[in-house]
């Protein structure tokens, strides 16, 4: 029974959190690369350098003694997100919509009284959101307002576009939709959907709603499967630079539709999770295999791995279950 | 899997085969060790002040030999005052008395190290029914005698099911007169419920005694446990005198007086603060075994553990064995996919529950953790930073073992003091992971995990506890490498967990 079910998640090329990290991580990630995704600082450094389209970065606070009205004179309309440079998760994010002398207000309306947001900042420095606890800067970025593309799909929140790339070519892709569950946030643990994107077509298939397939929005009620992701080849190409970007081998790619600048890049992650099979139906395992198996010529641009994955990948009609 | 890993997993298991043969079939060490037995340590301690006769005189019952029962070691303080030991029927007394200045207290201190044979104190069969109790006078012991006959030719085990219903006033049909039975009533009265159950088990022919003991356990007792012994014809049961239950033959006691002695007798005098420790002596009771290693010159012999001092031993004893434990965790989380709190953490619980015992050291974990967590959720509005708010954590936690060490004190209850240095780092950690994973990954993840870290620190706790495990260990230290080997390998496991298999049931190829 055991033997049997390992054997077909084997047969379908599923990728197991064991072997991602030994034969994945530890092979292609080398350990001194790891600050490059951790610190979004450094990563947005090297993303101006090799033209890979970013929120702008209005200010980096790194002293307590720089906090007190850090919203002056910033550029912009106004609106601004807060993070920690090495959050993960998502968490210790604030966004602010506009602000005035009684406080800031969250694009949800409510308001935040200013000594508040301070102290939320003088949290982040001190490292409360940082991944082992060490002193942190906080980053005072452009506000996204996202593409209308997934509004039908979409319960508030951002949604963000994950792409898996594997030494430079983009392997598997997924979409994560906030839900009321999940609090208007893109994190599948907390409840937001994935669905799976077509690295060839650009279109999504199969969503997952903790673990469990569906097919439409448990808040909007729309159907999630077939919608076009606008800027797909771009988005393909910043996730494929992305790994000239850092030199790490596998590598999760996180970004966000803009209505106005189109696909910028979130965030990189080192340690990409394995939820993006089940969103796509698909073995993330025999992908990569496929890759190394490619052409070394393939892998000379990132035009070239994204053309090369587009046909590899094609996407189109999903194979339906027990067939 | 990789050549090198293989390589050094196998050196890391043939060292430990080729040494430990050796051992076996050259120096002659035991292929699968094991001791039989156990070795204890009884230490009693008091203080008597002098009564209004201006003397002191204590009767103490000490453990008896030749029942199970071997005294190896055995020392007593007896201050200002005189001791003496000696036999007194079947028990082993020992005396302390003298006369006594008015301002000066006279400290008692006896101790003593006891090998006790498996299967223990429990199965000497008695040479004849013994004596009835002294207080008894000849018209009760005459009554008794009158009740019981009905039951005379019985075997033993039902005769004394029968006696033991009779005793709780359930005499079958037909009853004994209603004279007899208010004249038995009387006699309850007058003697006490444990010596009248003593002269009717006595009088029905069954051997029988009033015992006082102490419950075979590592712990501090301040009362004898006082019981019925009744020899069933095959091994002695206990009862308890209150209920008349049976006590469980699975716990030992270790007797200290017997035919209705006290344990404690002050016949002058005031006794205060009077007190048995029982320690387990582990490496100790090995060592009586493996005296030859301790004696011998070879190289190995003299490089083994036995020739540290003994608290040292006592260590090692543990120590050498939590390396397996964090393979159990291992496997566990890598070939099971069992969510833990960190990688350590659920060795270091199950360390902890050493010293309080796995279902007190589970309560005070769950209690802790719990009331932590609240404490957290009220803490997280203060929005203090990160070090100050572990520390106030940590002095919570701190504070909260502080009240439950004061609260078993007034109960009585050695295994909420006993929580020792370790666990407060553990508490404050598991505190603040779990809220963070409840933030981060909701209610049900968080109690997923911390089942799963208390799964494996039970299991942690069972293998730490396993006598054999320790003396194989001790005895041959060269199986941690064997531990490393399979630590090694289990590095490079690169298949499913079994976890994934229902994750990614959706995505299995089927044929």
């Amino acid at each position: 029974m055991i033997w049997r079910a390992a054997r077909e998640l084997r047969a379908a090329g599923v990728l197991g959190m064991n072997r991602r990290n030994a034969d994945y991580i530890m092979a292609r990630n080398p350990r001194s690369r790891f600050p490059l995704v951790d610190d979004k600082v450094l990563t947005a450094r090297l993303a101006e350098a090799h033209g890979v389209p970013m929120p702008a970065i209005y200010r980096v606070i790194e002293r307590h003694r720089d906090i007190a009205g850090f919203e002056r004179g910033l550029p912009g309309d106004g609106a601004f997100a807060v993070k920690p440079a090495r959050g993960a998760g998502g968490m210790g994010i604030v966004l602010v919509e506009r602000w005035g002398e009684e406080g800031f207000v969250k694009p949800n309306g409510t308001l935040v009284r200013r000594e508040a947001l301070y102290h939320h900042v003088s949290n982040i420095l001190s490292g409360i959101y940082s991944l082992a606890g060490q002193p942190d800067q906080a980053i005072v970025q452009a506000l996204i307002r996202p593409d209308d593309a997934f509004e039908s799909v979409c319960w508030r929140g951002v949604p963000d576009i994950r792409v898996v790339v594997y030494r430079g070519v983009p392997v598997m892709a997924m979409t994560r939709l906030p839900t009321r569950a999940s609090d208007g946030k893109a994190n599948l643990h907390g409840g937001a959907i994935g669905a799976g994107i077509g690295i060839g077509d650009g279109r999504t298939r199969h969503a997952v709603h903790r673990s469990r397939p569906v097919d439409r929005h448990p808040d909007t009620g729309n159907p999630l499967d077939g919608i076009e992701v606008p800027h797909w080849e771009r988005i393909l190409l910043a996730s494929a630079r992305a790994f000239d970007l850092v030199g790490l081998g596998y590598l999760g790619v996180d970004q966000v539709l803009d209505r106005e600048k189109g696909p910028v890049l979130l965030e990189l992650n080192a340690r990409p999770g394995l939820a993006v099979q089940i969103a796509n139906r698909a073995g993330l395992w025999g992908r990569l295999e496929q890759v190394d198996q490619a052409p070394a010529d393939i892998f000379a641009s990132p035009e070239a791995r994204v053309a090369w994955a587009r046909r590899a990948f094609p996407g189109g009609t999903p194979a339906k279950e027990g067939t | 899997m990789k050549r090198p890993v293989l390589f050094l997993a196998g050196a890391f298991l043939l060292f430990p085969a080729l040494l430990l043969g050796y051992r076996v079939a050259v120096l002659g060490y035991p292929f699968f060790p094991s001791v039989p037995g156990e070795t204890w340590e009884l230490q009693m301690e008091a203080t008597l002040s002098r009564g209004p006769s201006r003397q002191g005189t204590l009767w103490t019952g000490l453990p008896p030999t030749g029942t199970g029962v071997t005294v190896i070691e055995e020392q007593f303080f007896s201050g200002p005052l005189d001791f003496t030991l000696y036999r007194e029927g079947s028990n082993r007394v020992g005396l302390w008395y003298g006369a006594m200045e008015e301002t000066e207290d006279a400290r008692i201190f006896y101790r003593s190290v006891l090998r006790l044979r498996t299967p223990g104190p429990l199965r000497t069969p008695p040479q004849r029914a013994g004596p009835y109790p002294a207080r008894a006078g000849r018209e009760a012991t005459a009554l008794a005698q009158e009740l019981v006959r009905r039951w005379e030719k019985l075997p033993v085990p039902t005769r004394l099911e029968a006696v033991r219903e009779g005793a709780r006033g359930n005499w079958g049909s037909p009853p004994p007169s209603e004279r007899d039975r208010l004249r038995w009533a009387a006699v309850q009265r007058d003697l006490g419920t444990p010596t009248s159950l003593w002269l009717l088990f006595r009088a029905a022919g069954l051997s029988v005694r009033l015992a006082e003991g102490l419950p075979l356990a590592e712990r501090v007792h301040t009362k004898a446990m006082r019981f019925l012994q009744v020899w069933d014809g095959n091994r002695w049961l206990r009862y308890d005198l209150e209920s008349l239950q049976q006590i469980s033959a699975t716990a030992p006691v270790l007797p200290l007086a017997r035919d209705g002695a006290r344990a404690v007798q002050v016949l002058d005098g005031r006794l205060e603060g009077l007190r048995w420790t029982l320690t387990k002596r582990t490496p100790s009771h090995w060592r009586q075994h493996f005296d030859r290693i301790v004696r011998s010159n070879l190289f190995l012999d003299r490089w083994s553990y036995f020739h540290l001092p003994a608290e040292f031993q006592e260590t090692f004893r543990i120590l050498l064995l939590v390396p397996i434990g964090t393979l159990i965790i291992g496997l566990l989380r890598n070939i099971a996919g069992f969510p833990t709190f960190g990688v350590f953490m659920p060795v270091l619980m199950a360390l902890a529950f050493r010293s309080t015992g796995l279902a007190y050291g589970l309560v005070i974990f769950t209690g802790v953790v719990a009331l932590g967590y609240f404490l957290r959720r009220g803490l997280d509005r203060l929005r203090l930073l990160l070090v100050p708010r572990l520390s106030v954590m940590l002095t919570l936690v701190i504070a909260a073992l502080g009240i439950l060490a004061l609260v078993g004190n007034r109960l009585g209850l050695r295994e909420f003091m006993a929580v020792g240095l370790l666990p407060f780092v553990i508490l404050t950690m598991v505190v603040e992971r779990f809220f963070i994973l409840v933030e981060e990954s909701g209610f049900h993840a968080a109690i997923r995990t911390a089942l799963g870290s208390v799964a494996v620190a039970v299991i942690c706790y069972g293998l730490l506890h396993w006598e054999r495990l320790q003396l194989a260990f001790f005895l041959y230290p060269e199986l941690l490498f064997a531990v490393a080997g399979c630590q090694v390998l289990l590095g490079r496991y690169t298949g499913y967990r079994l976890s994934e298999l229902l994750r990614f049931q959706a995505l299995r190829a089927r044929a």
